[in-house]
């Protein structure tokens, strides 16, 4: 909690916080107006009311996320680098893979803040905009929790790489790169493209159904996994010299 | 003797060079330990292995009795550092950068003002730190390292970037540090008048050997016997290191 809360401090005129709120508040703009603009276009798809709100306005508001998670675990790292500041971290009595658990920590939870505006919005629209009866809550929900899960592999991996270099413009190419050629792979039904994480947050972008697709929630849940303790353990083991 | 800081045969390789070869120092407690050698002479990788920001390949090192890595966090909290440049947040404050290593350590906030006010910095605490002159970054940085006044000092060329009279007032302050809460200083500068003036042992290290270690009278009855100048530290500093260097590339002829 005391690492927690120092990490917390560092943000201090980085950005990484204003960010996260501006994408949650500029995905949940988009939602409205794209909706207010196309509704009728929307709803006259071969597709069922639930599954338009959802899957229809996603794909821009994850194109946000996307670059959102990006950008901000650039910064969230480039910080401990240009001060050489994680340096001084090492020779402090504190655990450095903490510190990065940590930063793991408030991103994801600034995350799941910029889900929670952007799905407010689409509460607010399946109440008002949709036929009488088709908002279901409970499959928005789902969808959203599909939505957190599928985006963790980036955030993960986004984390990682920014912990391993110390030119901001690195991670940055490597998350642009990792967007164009998730967008290039995302259509194909080539389950073995999941491990591309890019590829697996994109999946419910290009999905016409609302349903999450179980392969790529365990994608998802395990590359999430290996990439936040790729990061710990190089933390831990390869120091900054 | 009281050693406060031992290393036996401590020895670090980057694939076929050798930045520290079988060096054993020994630093007496409440001492100020100078540390010479020209550039690449291994100073600073013998400080940041005693630090932990790198493993030796060969060789043991005891903190105050304790040994890294299985102590290593007790051994961090006693030891102030400063390694090659001043580490810092650019996007925080002098005062807020503080702060954080205050927060690690789990000290008083009154700390924070006592660092700034031994360093001279109380009045630009409230700047950000990005915006300090590189003699401001450095006294920066021996703040984060004086912070809590810990029992230890590792201070790797401490008044680099700084004009003569903030030279002085540091020298003048690492100097008092000893006396003033029984500190023990290992300082690395190539500032050799300076270290003069400071030090009461001194380890000479060229090519990643130690060539010498001992007291600076030690130094020039050493510096005597063997026909070298002996007036200044300078002047035996540089004919210990130019006979080494001579008798290596003899080595290397033959």
């Amino acid at each position: 909690m005391k690492i927690f809360a120092i990490e917390l401090r560092k943000e201090k005129r980085t950005s990484v916080i204003p960010l996260m709120l501006a994408i949650g508040i500029l995905g949940a703009a988009y939602a409205f107006v794209n909706f207010i603009v196309r509704k009728d276009t929307l709803l006259n798809l071969p597709l069922a009311p639930m599954d338009v709100l959802l899957t229809q306005l996603y794909g821009m508001v994850m194109v946000l996320n996307m670059f959102g998670i990006i950008v901000a675990a650039c910064i969230i790292y480039n910080i401990e680098f240009k001060g050489s500041a994680i340096k001084k971290m090492y020779m402090l009595p504190m655990s450095v893979p903490v510190m990065y658990f940590c930063k793991f920590l408030i991103l994801t939870i600034m995350l799941l803040v910029v889900i929670a505006f952007q799905n407010l919005a689409l509460t607010k629209i399946g109440l008002t905009d949709l036929p009488q009866g088709a908002f279901e809550f409970g499959t928005l929900l789902c969808f959203a929790g599909y939505s957190f899960i599928t985006s963790m592999p980036v955030l993960s991996f986004m984390i990682f790489v920014s912990s391993r270099f110390e030119n901001m413009w690195v991670p940055l190419g490597i998350g642009v790169a990792g967007f164009l050629s998730g967008m290039a792979l995302a259509a194909s039904n080539n389950t073995f493209l999941c491990i591309h994480p890019f590829v697996v947050m994109l999946k419910p972008a290009v999905a016409m159904s609302a349903q999450p697709d179980i392969i790529v929630v365990i994608f998802s849940l395990v590359e999430t996994a290996i990439f936040l303790f790729a990061g710990l353990w190089s933390a831990k083991n390869l120091h900054y010299e | 003797m009281d050693y406060i800081i031992t290393t036996e045969q401590l020895t670090k390789k980057y694939k076929s060079f050798v930045a520290v070869n079988n060096v054993s120092l020994n630093i007496r407690k409440g001492s100020i330990y100078g540390f010479l050698g020209p550039n690449g002479a291994g100073k600073s990788t013998t400080m940041k292995m005693l630090l932990g920001l790198t493993a030796p390949t060969k060789g043991s090192f005891t903190i105050d009795g304790k040994q890294f890595p299985n102590d290593r966090l007790s051994i961090l909290k006693e030891v102030g550092s400063f390694i090659e440049s001043p580490s810092f947040y650019a996007n925080l404050t002098g005062k807020e950068n503080l702060d954080i290593i205050r927060r690690i350590l789990g000290l008083p906030k009154s700390s924070v003002a006592d660092a700034l006010e031994i360093v001279g910095l109380s009045e630009f605490g409230g700047r950000l730190a990005k915006k300090y002159s590189l003699g401001m970054k450095q006294r920066l940085g021996l703040a984060g390292a004086l912070l809590g006044r810990p029992p230890i000092l590792i201070l790797d060329e401490p008044t680099n970037g700084l004009d003569p009279s903030g030279i002085h007032e540091i020298r003048n302050l690492i100097k008092s540090l000893p006396d003033l809460y029984d500190c023990t200083v290992l300082i690395s500068s190539h500032m050799l008048s300076e270290i003069e003036l400071m030090v009461d042992d001194i380890g000479i290290l060229n090519h990643g050997r130690l060539l010498f270690e001992g007291s600076l009278d030690e130094l020039r009855q050493n510096a005597l016997q063997s026909g070298f100048a002996a007036d200044n530290l300078e002047d035996m500093f540089l004919s210990m290191v130019d006979k080494d260097n001579a008798s290596r590339k003899q080595r290397v002829k033959l």
